[in-house]
């Protein structure tokens, strides 16, 4: 008697190999949707959502995100996606499909009755082993290869993307932009907060007319017309109240008898919120950024002093603006003596202000920041997918370079490092009698997926390139002469195997040690499964309304 | 017992069922049944090799677990006499804490000896008295075999922390874990005096983000709001920390209430009034010493408004807002401070003292942590992350395991070796003392005893290894009086267990042997199901 049979639950239950196999294939599903977008030559995906709204894009998470994967197991492989995106935030597609290939091969070695645990130790131990020899061995100091490695990385993660062209142009963008977020973080170490880094999209004209702009752009324009558009030695005053007329608390009533009162009363709405704009103009401020609303009313005051005043700018941006400037971000102007007051030393200052047009856009520039330095991009593309994936792109890169910059290591790219990681392994697991052999031999082979897919998708022939990519890591390892070649990868656009080191293409050391475990990671997650178990859903409750339409006593 | 719901017979024409000799032992056999297939579809998540099992529920929420007691309360199963082996898991949950899994597979083989018994026409009665004994010369074997531990013996129970961990998926983190356990409850236990532990007084935090790594035990306090206010500190050194259940907000009556204002002179003194009230209150926290004030959830209305935080933050008090309810009891008691109802308490008596409270950043979000308190309570709290959610809850669940077994430690101060030994021993022992009893109780008990070695077979089973040569070399080894021989899963021999650092509490087994035997026993004497319909 089977176990299902008199197992009774409220649900589906399957176990043992079926289960593991039909994860097995739900995972390699989710791994061949992003697997062609894999590379250089890789391509890109038009997802439509249900409203209609379309994504174009390169960037493995972006995709698995909008998929709307079900299958619990696939949905695994979809949240590996996106743990890597946030610690890393490149290599998104790699390490779904390293986690699908080991998978795969892992299922086969079960089939060949081979214990999931043996398996499961196996490649944890390949893991730590690839680790150690990543680090020992490819890694690569950036300090001594200066600022152009840097932007090499930058241009290897922008190589799969629609910018790849001008990637030149945007690779050193990236990285200005990086440098000019610097901060120290108190330890002689500095930080690069790339959430910073201001990104603004405006479509039309071309992609190469983006620009970095050193200061802070702000998607909003000045509330009047009459305002002066151009502001320098500019004092900035940082508000998260608004600026209206002060209309009474809930519970408050005001009860007028004689009409001519009621002029007063009105009077004195408009005069509280004049008092306060008079008090932060007299304290020096010029610029006057809020979160809330100015109400057309008190616009004038403002023009009266030749004052900028902006409305509906979004918090966060406040925030960082207030930073820079070395302003103080107020919520009110109540001060300990219960009266409102605004001091001058609540002014952040920078050397100019000015609003500009940007294609139908006007944008408000803060130039040449007291306290700190900012940087925002500023994207045109010739149209919004366009710019949206040129963004996505972006923070690609800027993750680049901060992982180069912080860690300073780098390894090269091109399927150099899996080549070599597989050769090594190969080696490593024949070094071993233990049952684990097998599986660390499957794990070596299973690397090689990288330089297969990377080939492949570059309509190169797979079978060709990637055993000569093995031979010369082979012979770099065996032969201490011949230990340059550790750096050959794939050259996707002649078709050939070629020192990467000399041709610039790099990722970040930290990139691939996360792909490698967070991949063996989640592959274990899943391979430890041998029962799976769906619960029917309970019956809602529907309300009664909706029990009636069902019943049709509706009509 | 069941037969009493059974109706007059002249009025229910299905009388005839009950006269029917045959009814008791099928049902009987069904329940035996039902109740096995829980233990088998359970068997595979045992010991260090276990599997995990993967649990959609009908929300499309997954677990991915390796518990016992969490498998089979998500997987509602239906039948009434396979509910009674989930409640039992539960029970060993509350109990040990550990061993969730051995309990329900033990009843499973004891429930297969009894059907293969009541075939031979033992008298389920008769069945059940035997294994009543049966269970109480069991405990009295497991305890010789047990080893004393001291509390302070800190390496013996890191040993059986680890072993707690083995099989779950966090394993690789139990070089972190497991000491994080045995600190935890050592820190909130007196040696001396406490027989048992409140784990409410350990309050495990779990945060999304990073990997499990990161979890960190925290010897104060950790609270998962980031400090309010923009422009406060976000350290403070020698904090004094009040905690306030009022609001600081516009003050509310009860009662529906409208300000009439009929002049606009009035409408200046509404607003300055309403900043007095505030700035009022804030001071006088200010002037009682407090530098950190936490602040209980309201639902009414807003704990604390904008301009409040405005006040504070000018006066350098650092803010925690949204405090729940039922934590408040342990943010007192960790603190030695009291909740303060109403304003005019606010004196420096109430509040607590620490070293530092300061916010920091964990990847994406900001918490604040209070350490270094000054006559503390027996308290600590665990900060636990994890990259996923599935492993974020499988680590809490482990965690919790593990701090279950140092608990089990403290109630029952005896190891006893793992892996399979205990159970090899009790079979090996419990032959041995059949021989020397007569009648059926010889039998059954030759019988159960047998039935024991379910556990090594599995444990060998899942770890890919042969079960019938690992079993028999064990019984093998035991014969010979080797009591601590057991299976070492990671080289896949028969070793002296002991060695391995394979330990795990007396308290587990004991508990699991009695509260099998029970459950078992219990659906034995079961023979007829009334299913009543409304």
């Amino acid at each position: 008697m089977t176990a299902e049979s008199v197992l009774s639950i409220q649900g589906k239950r399957s176990s043992g190999t079926p289960v593991r196999t039909e994860n097995v294939i739900a995972a390699s599903s989710v791994a061949n949707i992003v697997k062609s977008s894999l590379g250089p030559v890789g391509l890109d995906k038009m997802i439509v959502d249900d409203v209609g709204d379309v994504t174009v894009t390169n960037d493995g998470a972006t995709i698995l995100k909008l998929l709307e994967v079900e299958h619990p197991a696939a949905r695994v492989l979809v949240e590996l996606a996106q743990l890597q995106d946030e610690e890393v935030g490149d290599g998104t597609t790699s390490v779904v499909i390293i986690a699908a290939e080991l998978l795969k091969v892992a299922d086969e070695l079960v089939k060949q009755k081979i214990h999931p645990t043996s398996i499961i130790a196996g490649y944890k131990l390949a893991c730590k082993e690839a680790c150690r020899y990543i680090q020992n061995n490819l890694t690569m100091n950036t300090d001594e290869l200066g600022r152009d490695c840097i932007v090499a990385a930058a241009k290897t993660s922008m190589s799969s993307k629609v910018i790849s062209i001008d990637s030149d142009f945007f690779a050193n963008m990236v990285v200005d932009a990086a440098m000019a977020v610097r901060t120290s973080d108190g330890k002689g170490g500095y930080k690069y907060p790339i959430k910073a880094v201001n990104i603004l999209k405006a479509h039309g004209r071309s992609a190469t007319e983006s620009a970095i702009i050193n200061g802070y752009a702000l998607n909003c324009t000045v509330a009047s017309h009459a305002m002066t558009k151009k502001i320098t030695n500019a004092k900035i005053a940082c508000l998260d109240f608004s600026l209206n007329k002060e209309k009474m608390k809930l519970g408050i009533q005001v009860l007028v008898n004689d009409p001519a009162k009621l002029e007063a009363i009105r009077q004195r709405e408009a005069d509280i919120t004049k008092e306060r704009i008079e008090k932060i103009l007299k304290a020096g401020a010029n610029v006057i950024l809020t979160t809330g609303g100015i109400d057309d009313l008190c616009l004038k005051y403002f023009v009266e002093a030749g004052a900028m005043a902006v409305r509906r700018c979004k918090k966060s941006d406040l925030k960082r603006i207030a930073k820079a400037t070395g302003a103080t971000f107020l919520t009110t102007l109540c001060n300990l003596e219960g009266e409102e007051s605004f001091e001058p030393t609540y002014l952040g200052e920078a050397a100019e202000v000015t609003q500009e047009r940007v294609c139908d856009d006007e944008l408000i520039l803060i130039k040449g920041t007291s306290a700190r330095t900012a940087s925002s991009l500023i994207l045109r593309g010739p149209n919004d997918f366009y710019c949206d994936e040129m963004e996505r792109s972006l923070h690609d890169a800027l993750c680049v370079v901060k992982r180069v910059l912080e860690s300073s290591s780098i390894v090269c790219g091109g399927g150099s490092v899996e080549a070599a990681l597989s050769v090594y392994l190969e080696s490593f697991a024949t070094s071993l009698s233990s049952r684990e052999q097998l599986a660390i031999g499957a794990f070596a082979q299973s690397l090689l997926v990288i330089p297969n897919t990377l080939a492949v998708n570059a309509a190169k022939d797979a079978t060709d390139l990637v055993p000569k990519l093995r031979a010369y890591h082979h012979s770099s390892q065996i032969k201490t002469e011949h230990s340059q070649l550790k750096y050959y990868g794939l050259d996707l656009i002649e078709g050939q195997v070629r020192d990467n080191k000399k041709a610039g293409v790099f990722e970040p050391t930290l990139s691939k040690l996360k792909q490698l475990k967070f991949a063996t990671e989640a592959a274990i997650t899943i391979l430890r499964i041998d029962d799976m178990i769906k619960l029917e859903q309970e019956p809602s409750k529907e309300s009664g309304y909706q029990q009636a339409l069902k019943s049709g006593q509706l009509g | 017992m069941a037969t009493k719901a059974v109706p007059a017979p002249k009025t229910r024409p299905s009388k005839s069922e009950f006269k029917d000799k045959e009814k008791p032992a099928q049902i009987r056999s069904s329940n035996i049944v039902a109740a096995k297939a829980v233990a088998d579809a359970i068997k595979t998540s045992l010991g260090p090799r276990g599997m995990d099992k993967m649990i959609q529920d009908g929300k499309g929420e997954v677990t991915i677990t390796n518990d016992g007691a969490t498998i089979l309360k998500q997987m509602k199963v239906l039948h009434p006499a396979a509910k009674m082996l989930v409640e039992l898991s539960q029970a060993q949950d509350a109990e040990a804490g550990d061993g969730t899994t051995s309990v329900v597979i033990l009843a499973g083989a004891m429930l297969e000896t009894s059907q293969k018994l009541l075939t031979k026409g033992f008298h389920p009665a008769a069945i059940s008295d035997s294994l009543l004994h049966f269970s109480a010369k069991a405990v009295e074997v497991l305890e010789s075999m047990a080893i004393p531990v001291d509390l302070t013996d800190n390496a013996s129970l890191l040993k059986s922390a680890n072993t707690a961990l083995n099989s779950k998926v966090v394993h690789e983190h139990s070089g972190m874990l497991a000491p994080m356990a045995v600190d935890a409850v050592l820190k909130i236990v007196d040696p001396n005096k406490d027989q048992n532990v409140d784990l409410k007084d350990i309050h495990i935090i779990k945060k999304l983000g990073e990997t499990v790594e990161d979890s960190q035990l925290v010897d104060g306090i950790v609270f998962t709001q980031k400090s309010q206010g923009i422009g406060g500190p976000s350290k403070i050194e020698k904090a004094k920390i009040g905690l306030i259940q009022f609001c600081i907000s516009p003050p509310k009556t009860d009662m529906d209430n409208t300000v009439l204002i009929r002049d606009y002179a009035a409408m200046d003194r509404v607003l300055r009034e309403e900043r007095q009230y505030i700035l009022n209150i804030t001071k006088k926290i200010k002037a009682a010493g407090c530098n950190v004030l936490l602040i209980q959830k309201s639902i009414l209305r807003d704990a604390v408004s904008d301009l409040a935080l405005h006040l504070l933050a000018k006066q350098k008090i650092m803010v925690v807002k949204d405090i729940e309810r039922e934590d408040i009891e342990f943010v007192c008691k960790t603190l030695g401070c009291r909740p303060i109802a109403s304003l005019d308490h606010f004196t420096p008596e109430a509040l607590g003292t620490a070293e530092l409270s300061e916010e920091f950043q964990a990847g994406d979000s900001k918490f604040v942590k209070i350490t270094g308190v000054q006559n503390p309570g027996r308290t600590v709290s665990i900060l636990l992350r994890g990259s996923n959610k599935q492993v974020l809850e499988e680590a809490d669940r482990s965690l919790h395991d593990a701090l279950c077994v140092i608990r089990c430690l403290v109630k029952k101060r005896f190891l006893i070796p793992g892996g399979g030994a205990p159970e090899a021993e009790l079979s090996v022992k419990l032959t041995q003392y059949a021989h020397t009893m007569k009648g059926m109780d010889a039998y059954c008990f030759r019988a159960f005893a047998e039935s024991l070695e379910v556990i090594p077979g599995i444990l060998s089973e899942n770890a890919g290894l042969s079960p019938i040569s690992t079993v028999t070399e064990l019984r093998n080894r035991h014969a010979r009086g080797e009591t601590h021989a057991g299976i070492n899963v990671r080289k896949g021999s028969i070793s002296n267990i002991i060695d391995e650092n394979v330990l795990q509490p007396l308290l587990v087994s004991t508990s699991a042997i009695t509260l099998a035997a029970e459950c078992v026993r219990s659906i034995l004497k079961i023979d007829d199901i009334v299913n009543v319909i409304r």
